[in-house]
């Protein structure tokens, strides 16, 4: 007997106990009596597609056992709906639930659902940064953080700032590189140019320089020189003398990055320009 | 660097050293990708320490001849400036190493190259211990078992054990979670999800189950995850993202369903009458600046989601015309190449993050499909000796992880991707001119590497991982018999 059984306030529901799927099913799961019997009211309920307080707590039970369960979160964001439930009381929860489960990403998609239904942002940048103080890279987390400054046209408040600060903290975060760009460049289809408008093109290029002296054994940066050229139709040529100060072919021993070698060949190679040079800077580096 | 390489076992020495302090001082460091949720259930599976010396004598060993590609970069470039990503990748690299110059080989019997032989019996034990009854712990895969079904299932076929005999088991553990309105859910009671219901059709393709799945619904309930834009949402009111795209065009190739949208499909309304309506564009606008592919437009670069975006181009058509119509391929080529560690060898899902096994699948498993797609390519653009396995009952993502299905499975097709041949058949068909079935993903042919590319590789032959079709992540044949089976295509 679950704890449902005994409750006189489900006594108008038949629990549909799990269906094991025949006598030696594989991969069965030891549920406790507690996660089984109150799967076996949801179930129920879902049936009927019944949507009342007592489901929601039937819901809020569930994802504290089971935080992954995608079905959970999707029907409980129906019942808040239907039910007119105060949404600002949801996302309180939620806060506790993500910062307590920093992997589970069913809990963005639920509260992309709360706060697209609630049309107001405030509070979200600052909670979203809370989850990367652990996690600086949840991909997850970004793609939220995306959504939210496409939804409510946060592009010029604040979020240059807050991803510099992200990159302050760590050169090599690549989402935070990816943010980046998407804020510089997210807004081209309502004609705001990014990289092809020349002197935001000037400072995207200046600013990616800065970054790789700091630090030129980085990836991030030099993907992002890379997509500037591409993205604006600049030819890699043009970044020739800035890759030799990071790999020079003349001076051995001054090579600072295998990404700036990997430029120069790139640059080398499409002039056709015999590479036996840098073949042998390679060859040597390894 | 070239003088000290010459004497290889005290560069070696060195880096050593070096790796070890680097590996003191990072001991807070503490960059958390491991997974909570199911408790580590192989521990009864490994063999006692001590008898496993026994068992297997380690006579005086030469350390293993080291690659130039060992050379870690940050050997090289050692003044670059410490951030939180250098120093975890600068652990990883130092829990690795030991392990890649065979400086550790815990204790496993070693091949005639002196490398870890696949141990293929303890593997298969590790992966059926998940099809049997599972603790209370696992109650976190509630709604993910299809994915053990599937990677247990294949994982073993891939290691050549012969898995029909759980046809009737799995079809009967199936029926409960497929849904009345269409698809398979995690569980009995739960919504149809293209996950659960690609890892189940895949799970069922591997036994030879097929029979189970009710194809009119489920052609039904694809309809409704459609998207106007032409990408697919993982459930009705879920979220819209690559998998979608790649596990319904599995679903709907594999089954035969017809490409016509149901007529109550919403997606109607927006104009689109077939499921793959505006596919193609949508894969291509989540290609990123940096090249690789994100799980939506303009989402970061990540490595499972290139295998997703490669695989669904591949089911719509060649590869050859498909990936180049919609991605820039030069720069995805570029992308995926980059994804190799050093000093690791194996791949990581996206710029400055750790390497882990599972991607030596989702990056490994992209480079046949790439491949296929560039004129002239016969070298290949990755460095397949570098893959390593050697763990015992089970794979895992790096040393310091505990094993687990889902990196078993995609380790194994990792290996396959490295070990084997696979390429296009372009003379094929790419349509079923019958059923109107898209065909391009059945016309693939594959053949084991060569005595010589296995040494090269430094493999036995009773190393060698079955042939893993490069779309579907299945063995060929039980592909070929999805494939015949639903020739006649209709409902």
């Amino acid at each position: 007997m679950g704890k449902h059984d005994d409750d006189p306030a489900w006594s108008d529901i038949t629990p549909l106990p799990t269906s094991e799927g025949g006598p030696n099913p594989l991969a069965a799961i030891a549920y406790t009596e507690e996660y089984e019997d109150t799967m076996s009211y949801l179930r129920a309920v879902m049936a009927s597609n019944g949507f009342s307080p007592r489901v929601l707590d039937l819901t809020e039970d569930l994802i504290d056992m089971n935080p992954a369960h995608y079905t959970v979160w999707l029907y409980r964001a129906q019942c808040l709906f239907a039910l007119n439930s105060d949404l600002h009381v949801e996302l309180e929860r939620l806060n506790e639930t993500a910062l307590a489960h920093q992997k589970n990403y069913q809990i963005w998609h639920h509260r992309n659902l709360i706060v697209d239904k609630l049309d107001k942002c405030e509070g979200e940048q600052g909670f979203v940064q809370r989850m990367f103080v652990k996690d600086a890279k949840n991909y997850h987390v970004w793609c939220y953080r995306q959504w939210l400054v496409k939804r409510f046209g946060l592009w010029e408040k604040g979020e240059l700032d807050f991803t510099e600060e992200m990159l302050r903290e760590d050169i090599r975060n690549n989402s935070a590189w990816n943010h980046w760009w998407f804020v510089v460049n997210g807004r081209e289809a309502e004609g705001v140019a990014g990289v092809t408008d020349p002197d935001s093109r000037a400072r995207e290029i200046n600013f990616t320089k800065d970054a790789i002296a700091k630090a030129p054994q980085n990836q991030s940066p030099w993907n992002y020189l890379r997509g500037i050229a591409r993205k604006s139709g600049i030819s890699l040529a043009h970044l020739k003398s800035f890759a030799e100060q990071h790999a020079s072919l003349d001076r051995p021993g001054a090579v600072k990055s295998s990404f700036a070698l990997d430029l120069l060949a790139d640059i080398l190679g499409k002039r056709r320009v015999a590479t036996s040079k840098l073949v042998g800077r390679m060859i040597c580096w390894r | 660097m070239t003088s000290s390489q010459e004497n290889g076992d005290d560069t070696l020495d060195e880096l050593l050293k070096d790796k070890a302090r680097i590996e003191e001082l990072s001991d807070d460091e503490d960059e958390d990708d491991s997974m909570t949720g199911p408790p580590f259930p192989g521990n009864h599976l490994k063999p006692r320490r001590k008898r496993k010396s026994k068992l297997h004598p380690q006579p005086q060993r030469k350390l293993l001849e080291i690659p130039p590609w060992i050379f870690d970069t940050n050997e090289l470039f050692h003044n670059d400036v410490k951030t939180p990503s250098r120093n975890a990748l600068d652990k990883t690299a130092a829990e690795c190493l030991r392990f890649l110059t065979l400086l550790d080989i815990q204790g496993l019997p070693l091949n005639s190259h002196g490398l870890p032989h696949l141990r293929r019996k303890p593997h298969a034990d590790f992966l059926r211990f998940f099809l049997g009854p599972l603790q209370t712990g696992f109650t976190a895969m509630d709604a993910s078992r299809p994915w053990l079904f599937y990677w247990c299932l294949a994982g073993l076929s891939f290691l050549d054990v012969d898995v029909s005999d759980y046809k009737e088991r799995l079809i009967e553990t199936v029926r409960p979670l497929q849904n009345p309105g269409g698809g398979f859910g995690g569980g009995h009671g739960q919504y149809s999800h293209c996950a659960c219901t690609y890892a189940t059709v895949l799970a069922l393709t591997a036994v030879g189950g097929l029979d189970v799945v009710d194809r009119k619904t489920m052609w039904q309930w694809l309809g409704t995850v459609k998207q106007d834009d032409g990408g697919f949402r993982m459930a009705v009111g879920a979220e819209e993202d690559i998998r979608g795209a790649y596990c319904a065009m599995t679903i709907i190739t594999l089954l035969n369903l017809p490409l016509e949208l149901p007529p109550d499909a919403p997606a109607r309304k927006g104009g689109l009458t077939s499921f793959t309506d505006k596919l193609g564009e949508w894969v291509g606008r989540c290609q990123t600046y940096e090249g690789g592919i994100g799980g939506g437009p303009s989402n970061e670069v990540h490595g499972a989601y290139a295998f997703c975006a490669l695989a669904c181009l591949s089911i719509l058509d060649a590869p050859h015309i498909s990936i180049p119509k919609y991605l820039d391929i030069d720069a995805l080529a570029r992308w995926l190449a980059s994804t190799q560690t050093t000093p690791e060898g194996g791949f990581a899902g996206r710029p400055n993050k750790l390497v882990d096994a599972c991607y030596s699948h989702w990056v490994g498993a992209c480079f046949a499909l790439i491949e296929a797609a560039l004129p002239g390519m016969k070298d290949g653009l990755w460095n397949k000796a570098a893959l390593q396995t050697g763990p015992q009952g089970g794979m895992r993502d790096k040393p310091s992880a505990r094993p687990d299905g889902y990196h078993t499975c995609y380790s194994l097709s990792g290996l396959s991707a490295a070990q084997n041949h696979y390429w296009y058949d372009s003379k094929s068909n790419t349509t079923d001119a019958g059923s109107g079935r898209l065909l391009a993903a059945f016309n693939w042919q594959a053949k084991r590497g060569t005595a010589d590319e296995l040494a090269v590789l430094k493999v036995d032959e009773e190393d060698v991982v079955a042939l893993i079709h490069p779309v579907f992540v299945l063995r060929l044949e039980a592909v070929e018999a999805a494939r015949r089976k639903f020739e006649a295509g209709g409902l």
